[in-house]
């Protein structure tokens, strides 16, 4: 038993490892657009007089990717902000075992995001974005105006992901409640800046 | 029945469930319990459209511009600065550690960043000029709230946002109430000066000194006069300024310091995205929640509880200082606001105190919460800065402490120390 | 029985609300208690159009105010409504959104929500838009050559402003006030009641022209699966509850105003009717406008002929009436 949860913890791991380094990547770059495009706009409206209808638009769909790619492996390394005083003064088994609680909790919370963000972009599709284009007019036919479940998207994105740490997390309690503490990997830092 | 919710999320907060998590389940659950099973679809829309929101962009922004500000070499031009400026006073380190968390509050929005940063560069030098290492990291631990009441502020961001305000008017209005804090540190070190005789920390400095230090802190000093300057004159939004701030934190890091280098920047865009991207998740969980806080008509009701317990506004007012004090030993500032501001603010709004004014008092007094034990978060990093025990901090600290909550209370029952800014500007009625 | 969740995004000042209070009261009364209506006003539920309007497809709110603009997302040709200088009068525009005009448009927005939101009946939300600004009185479209206007984020607006010579500047609604003071902006296109909501003759918002060129309606948007689940007694009592709502959001931006214009002129504003031969000329300036709508917009055309038929057909009842009673 405690074998093979190691095994599927292990493969889960690997894969987190790969997939949220990714997702961190994508989600500076799109904070180094975000900045790009708001300047942009300061720069067309003070300067040239000629405000642009799409940076604000197009920065918060950014923004909302970023989110969505970004708060996975926040979360994996232990960045949301929890009240652990409880769990600092449980013995170690005792705090496994509310951790397992918590992680079931949070995982719960998921599966229904999960699902309700599905349905979310199920409506997005009926809406248009007001400013963002595919500028397909260029290529000489019509530009096509942007879904706003391409938007949905980010964040039901960030839940599926949440949810695939949140297993990884819920094996490695389990595992510490087995004893196995020792045979898990460590889960690599993400460095964070400073909220508050 | 609905109402259930709040203790149920009280609940699931103190056995340690994340507050975002906590946020959602809390409401989910009563909801579900009480067959509103379409308002959990609510919920869900309302995450959503919560962190949608083109003014909290300037939370990522702000948070990229203080990390790229860090990395250049500011921190070091604030201190001469401010050791040209105070240095030959007595107790002139201490001085010098107050006024520097004053400039790097408007430089950044965030008290760990300044304990950190200015922590590290001060404590061993108050060390070495015979300050106890306890007081040296108790002073910088109390000067480093001053970093989100001046402008900009992330916890003010959040705080407009959440409750519907103007970030523009929060940020004036943080203004004094940020000055008053640093200085009534300075009488406390003053007074503590005399009494255990600290050294001064250099010669009193020429003017020709003066000027050369000043000269050299002049670009990262320009920072707060292009980010309110800009807001006050309409040239751009907050989130508009925040941008800009961005970019002069590339120029001035690269062309000007030559501190920041094109390759520090990945580390400093991930760890601006991983933090932001949590805070914007819990503000979206917080206005998902918000949603269930009217559905469930509970300020109505807590606003009963309340005024049960007096109709003096001014008495009520005492009370929940107390009440933010007290959360703020426990919690951080960013979820305390978050939880607090929908649950208190319009029951003290419908008691005829203004809504930037209450702002202030909840951000002022949480904000001070992260230097009080037992769960300060920048005790926690004060005393891994300067390597002496939370504990040891704690007590050192409290004669700051003190100053912190009669400022608290001034800001609290003198309303013009915060509204005259903003009022003047045009920012606030 | 039933609870419908009405909201609106305005506050208890707007005449949404009054529209809502004659509903609820309304359907309360003639379901006999069958049917609660509950009021959010304000952004408790949802903040914006296509907030709100997915809170209406997925059955989360029953009962949605929304404006053309805020719609616009979801049923870009709802915007017919914003096209200049189309119906002349109070009286036209009520003749036309009584009629069949309305029932094109439900049909219309049903078919692209995929049978989930139903448009009940349009009102009016604030009078007319007219121009105004901060620098000097406009009484051709000549004087408007170069003002930087202020407009929401979307085409048609801008369509407009450029049409008429000006600079469009879309500038979010809480921060045009400081974008007056700070010269960000020059004029804008509001109702009276908005303009004294918000003070802007404070900022410096000064000369207003009274070329009423666009009809502010307000579109009164339900949950079709709600609608439908009632039995059709119900379904009748909601109907003319919408009825009853419509006319009272006539009638209120109406009573409003006259306080709005008294208080814009006390505060040094200058109130300038354009004759009709001014009006004629703003009209012809803005012609391009029609084109442009029925090329650009989903559905532009057939909403912009569904309009324009029924405008010329209320012209033709309306006349008629009016020749019938001055005898
Ligand atoms: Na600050
Ligand atoms: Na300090």
């Amino acid at each position: 038993m405690g074998s093979f949860l190691l095994a599927v913890q292990a493969v889960l791991h690997w894969i987190n490892n790969r997939l949220l380094a990714v997702g961190v990547v994508l989600a500076s770059t799109a904070l180094a657009v975000m900045v790009l495009a708001i300047l942009l706009q300061v720069f067309f409206r003070y300067v040239l007089n000629n405000a642009l209808p799409w940076p604000e638009e197009a920065a918060r769909f950014l923004m909302l990717w970023m989110t969505g790619l970004a708060a996975p492996a926040a979360y994996r390394r232990g960045g949301f902000v929890a009240i652990d005083m409880l769990e600092y003064a449980l013995p170690r088994r005792a705090a496994a075992a509310l951790s397992l609680v918590q992680l079931i909790i949070s995982f719960a919370v998921l599966a229904v995001a999960v699902q309700l963000g599905w349905n979310h972009i199920g409506s997005g599709w009926l809406f248009n974005s007001s400013s963002l284009k595919l500028p397909l007019d260029l290529i000489g036919f019509q530009a096509v105006r942007v879904k706003l479940a391409w938007m949905y998207m980010s964040v039901f994105a960030g839940f599926v992901l949440l949810s695939v740490v949140n297993i990884e997390l819920m094996l490695r309690a389990l595992l510490r409640l087995l004893g196995h503490e020792d045979d898990l990997a460590p889960i690599p830092g993400l460095p964070m800046a400073e909220a508050e | 029945m609905l109402i259930w919710f709040l203790p149920l999320f009280l609940f699931l907060l103190l056995i340690g469930l994340p507050v975002f998590f906590g946020l959602l389940a809390a409401p989910g659950i009563m909801l579900w319990l009480n067959e509103q099973e379409r308002d959990v679809a609510l919920l869900y829309r309302n995450l959503y459209n919560g962190m949608d929101s083109f003014p909290l962009m300037a939370i990522p922004f702000f948070m990229l511009a203080g990390e790229l500000m860090n990395r250049g070499g500011i921190t070091l031009r604030l201190v001469e600065f401010s050791q040209a400026l105070m240095g030959h006073l007595r107790g002139g380190l201490a001085h010098v550690n107050i006024l520097s968390s004053m400039l790097f509050a408007g430089l950044s929005g965030s008290a760990v960043a300044d304990t950190s940063a200015l922590g590290s560069m001060l404590i061993p030098a108050m060390e070495k000029q015979g300050y106890t290492r306890r007081f040296a990291a108790a002073i910088t631990a109390a000067s480093s709230v001053i970093g989100p009441i001046i402008p900009p502020s992330g916890i003010m961001i959040i705080y407009a946002y959440v409750m519907g305000e103007s970030v523009a008017a929060l940020f004036l209005a943080g203004i004094v109430p940020g000055i008053l804090i640093g200085l009534s540190l300075m009488v406390m070190v003053r007074i503590m000066a005399d009494r255990y005789d600290f050294p001064v920390a250099s010669a009193r400095t020429s003017w020709r000194q003066r000027g050369q230090a000043s000269l050299k802190a002049f670009f990262p000093l320009m920072t707060p006069v292009i980010i309110m300057g800009g807001i006050l004159l309409g040239i751009f939004t907050p989130t508009e300024a925040a941008a800009v701030a961005v970019a002069y934190a590339v120029l001035i890091g690269m062309f000007v310091m030559r501190t920041l280098r094109l390759r520090d920047l990945p580390d400093v865009l991930s760890r601006s995205a991983a933090t932001s991207a949590v805070v914007l998740l819990l503000v979206g969980a917080a206005m998902a929640f918000k949603t269930v806080v009217s559905l469930s008509h509970a300020p109505e009701i807590l606003a009963d509880i309340i005024l049960g317990l007096s109709e003096n506004p001014l008495v009520l007012l005492l009370l929940i200082n107390l009440l933010l004090f007290v959360i703020g030993m426990f919690l951080d500032a960013g979820p305390a606001i978050i939880i607090l501001g929908p649950v208190l603010g319009p029951v003290f709004t419908g008691l005829g105190v203004d809504s930037i004014h209450f702002a202030v008092i909840m951000c002022v007094n949480l904000t001070v919460g992260l230097a009080t034990p037992p769960m300060g978060l920048v005790l926690f990093v004060a005393s891994s800065v300067s390597g002496e025990r939370v504990e040891t901090i704690a007590r050192a600290i409290l004669p700051f402490l003190l100053m912190e909550v009669l400022v608290i209370l001034l800001v609290t029952f003198i309303p013009g120390l915060s509204m005259t800014i903003p009022r003047l500007t045009g920012f606030a009625n | 029985e039933y609870t419908l969740r009405a909201t609106a995004n305005s506050n208890e000042e707007d005449e949404d609300y009054d529209g809502l209070v004659v509903f609820k009261d309304y359907v309360e009364k003639a379901s006999n208690g069958a049917i609660e209506v509950e009021l959010f006003i304000g952004t408790q539920l949802c903040s914006n159009g296509a907030e709100c309007l997915q809170g209406l497809a997925d059955g989360s709110i029953d009962i949605f105010i929304s404006t053309s603009g805020g719609a616009a997302g979801i049923f870009p040709y709802v915007q017919v409504l914003d096209l200049p200088y189309v119906m002349s009068d109070d009286r036209i525009a009520e003749h036309v959104l009584s009629g069949d005009f309305t029932r094109t448009i439900r049909d219309m927005a049903l078919e692209d929500s995929g049978g989930k939101i139903r448009l009940m009946t349009i009102g009016n939300t604030g009078g007319w838009r007219n121009f105004a600004n901060t620098q000097h009185r406009v009484q051709t479209s000549a004087d408007l050559e170069g003002l930087k206007i202020r407009t929401v984020v979307a085409d048609l607006p801008q369509e407009l402003v450029r049409a008429l010579g000006a600079a469009p500047t879309p500038i979010p609604w809480p921060e045009l006030f400081t974008s007056f003071q700070t010269g960000v902006v020059e004029g804008s296109k509001n109702g009276i009641t908005d303009i004294m909501n918000m003070k802007f003759p404070d900022a410096g918002l000064k000369y207003m022209t009274l070329d009423r060129h666009a009809y502010m309606g307000a579109l009164w948007f339900m949950s079709n699966d709600s609608f439908m689940a009632m039995p059709e007694d119900m379904r009748q009592v909601v109907v003319d509850g919408f009825y009853q709502l419509q006319q009272a959001t006539f009638a209120s931006p109406k009573r409003k105003s006259i306080q709005a214009y008294k208080d814009f002129v006390a505060a040094g504003g200058d109130l300038y009717v354009p004759t009709p031969e001014e009006k004629a000329g703003f009209a012809e300036a803005a012609e391009p406008v029609y084109e442009w709508f029925k090329q650009n917009v989903d559905g532009g055309e057939e909403a912009f002929n569904a309009l324009t038929e029924a405008v010329t057909l209320a012209e033709q009842e309306v006349s008629a009436a009016r020749a019938a009673d001055i005898q």
